[in-house]
């Protein structure tokens, strides 16, 4: 009796001291230092992998790059270890964004890394800035973009002509491309599967927030996706195959703390509701 | 975006915004209508900077400058611009139809075929085989276990199953009065709950990279404060 009075206290508790629990186990990781947890990358972070395995060193990217601080913390990590591998390869990539502020976010992760790896702006990579989707509408977007990007984007993010430079002579339209990633909250599929993989037949790999993974596994199975990094996993996953940890191994040690956490809430939770009925039907 | 000012307005916002877990308070109620209207301001900059300014006032100023006379042209996009404003009067309204016409034909012509380029190979995967010997290698008695076409085969049938009954349990005109079509029904229900417990426990998964990210941008704060100290 004493039992379930316990157990049926936490089906009644204040959910404060749960967003308080939850607080001080997240703070574990950043005052411990615990060893990373090791699994196999999925088929997703592989087949982005496997796509960069076939792209030959001085081959083009197409890489948009839509997030600002709302996707920041499942974008950034991602983003990060993607370029790191782009630069570790010596592939060229040219990058975009729909979000307004996306230009900046990424040249923030970009600028080090491509510093780091002896990339020049202008003939390894270029950021192309800011496109907005006419509309909101990003198949229209592509559509255009696609079949003649100068047409579309006549100056990169600093106003140079691009024309002026030199990686831009080399891409013209999807067919100078080896690959496109598009990494933000939730990339469109219509858009980058309808149109470039589809009618332009581009490679086209994602990485997207973990919350709209499920439902891009159905276009990894029929095979219109050629790779998926979902949420901070995939990217732990991408950095555990290229052996460059970072942001995203560090984000596991939370998740790892933090999924425990929650596992032992919803037991918990589980238990105080059969205790809870259990004491109401005994008295 | 590391200035001093940038850190403090994100703490101070921050804070404000957790400040809701304790109770509803206008701290809170203040960095939500901020939120809001820097969201509106910035969406007025970027349409100004970003398409009007470059697409259509520069030509206009070029062709006022001496630059070619056909920049005059993009005056002309008043027209159809100011007909979307008629829609605030209902004696007008009538005049705006055209350009919406034209803005859901545009919309509905390119939904079109991108809904059918991502469709119909969706539509070619959902053939799987589940004769294994039609699979490349067969399946060869003394490899029987080892030979991944027996597991594709397996992951084919479940696939099928789930895909029919799922679409099974959608499909009211058929009455789920004996045990075939009641147990298909409940094992599609079934498959649905699978993938929503899928989608639910990736939404934690985000959910807490949020909060994760912002515990960490407050330990580092805080944590260089006291070290500056």
């Amino acid at each position: 009796m004493k039992t379930l009075r316990i157990l049926a206290r936490f089906y009644h508790l204040n959910p404060r001291w749960l967003y308080l629990a939850f607080t001080i186990v997240l703070l574990i990781p950043l005052l411990v230092a615990i060893p990373k947890p090791e699994f196999k990358a999925s088929r997703g972070p592989l087949g982005v992998y496997k796509v960069l395995d076939g792209c030959p060193p001085g081959g083009v990217i197409l890489l948009d790059s839509s997030w600002d601080l709302g996707a920041k913390p499942e974008s950034l990590s991602q983003l990060e270890c993607f370029v790191n591998d782009l630069c570790r390869r010596k592939i060229k990539f040219v990058m975009f964004s729909t979000v307004f502020f996306g230009p900046i976010f990424a040249q923030d992760v970009i600028r080090p890394i491509a510093e780091a790896s002896g990339y020049k702006y202008g003939e390894d990579w270029v950021d192309l800035g800011f496109l907005k989707p006419p509309n909101d509408n990003m198949s229209l977007l592509l559509d255009a973009f696609l079949r003649d990007i100068p047409g579309t984007r006549p100056v990169d993010f600093f106003g140079t002509p691009v024309k002026d430079i030199p990686i831009m002579r080399r891409v013209k339209t999807a067919k100078d491309f080896n690959m496109a990633m598009t990494i933000s909250y939730a990339p469109d599929p219509a858009a980058w599967l309808g149109i470039g993989k589809s009618q332009h037949g581009m490679t086209v790999a994602f990485g997207s927030a973990a919350i709209m993974a499920p439902y891009y596994y159905a276009f990894l199975d029929s095979g219109q996706l050629s790779g998926l990094l979902a949420g901070n996993r995939g990217a732990y996953e991408y950095e555990s195959l290229t052996g460059m940890y970072g942001l995203g191994s560090k984000a596991m040690m939370f998740f790892a703390f933090g999924l425990c956490f929650l596992i032992f809430a919803v037991l918990m939770g589980n238990l105080g509701f059969w205790a809870s009925a259990r004491l109401r039907s005994k008295s | 975006m590391n200035h001093p000012l940038t850190l403090w307005l994100g703490v101070i916002f921050t804070l404000a915004v957790l400040s809701y877990l304790v109770k509803d308070n206008a701290l809170y109620r203040l960095a939500q209508k901020a939120a809001m209207g820097i969201g509106v301001g910035i969406l007025a900059v970027q349409t100004w900077q970003q398409v009007l300014d470059p697409y259509w006032w520069t030509p206009i100023k070029t062709a006022l400058t001496g630059g070619p006379a056909s920049g005059l042209f993009w005056l002309l996009a008043l027209i159809p611009g100011g007909l979307w404003y008629c829609q605030m009067s209902k004696k007008w309204f009538w005049v705006s139809q055209p350009v919406l016409g034209l803005f859901i034909g545009v919309a509905a012509g390119i939904t079109f075929k991108t809904q059918i380029l991502l469709i119909l190979p969706q539509i070619g995967a959902t053939l799987r085989p589940l004769n294994p010997w039609a699979l490349p290698g067969g399946l060869p008695w003394d490899h029987f276990w080892e030979n991944g076409n027996l597991w594709t085969v397996l992951d084919n049938a479940v696939f099928l199953l789930a895909f029919f009954t799922a679409l099974f349990y959608f499909l009211f005109t058929i009455k789920a009065d004996n045990r075939v079509t009641a147990g298909s029904r409940r094992f599609g229900r079934m498959m649905i709950m699978v993938a929503l417990g899928a989608m639910f426990g990736n939404t934690a998964m985000t959910r807490m990279s949020f909060l994760i990210e912002r515990m960490q941008f407050l330990f580092d704060f805080f944590a260089g404060l006291f070290q500056a100290k």
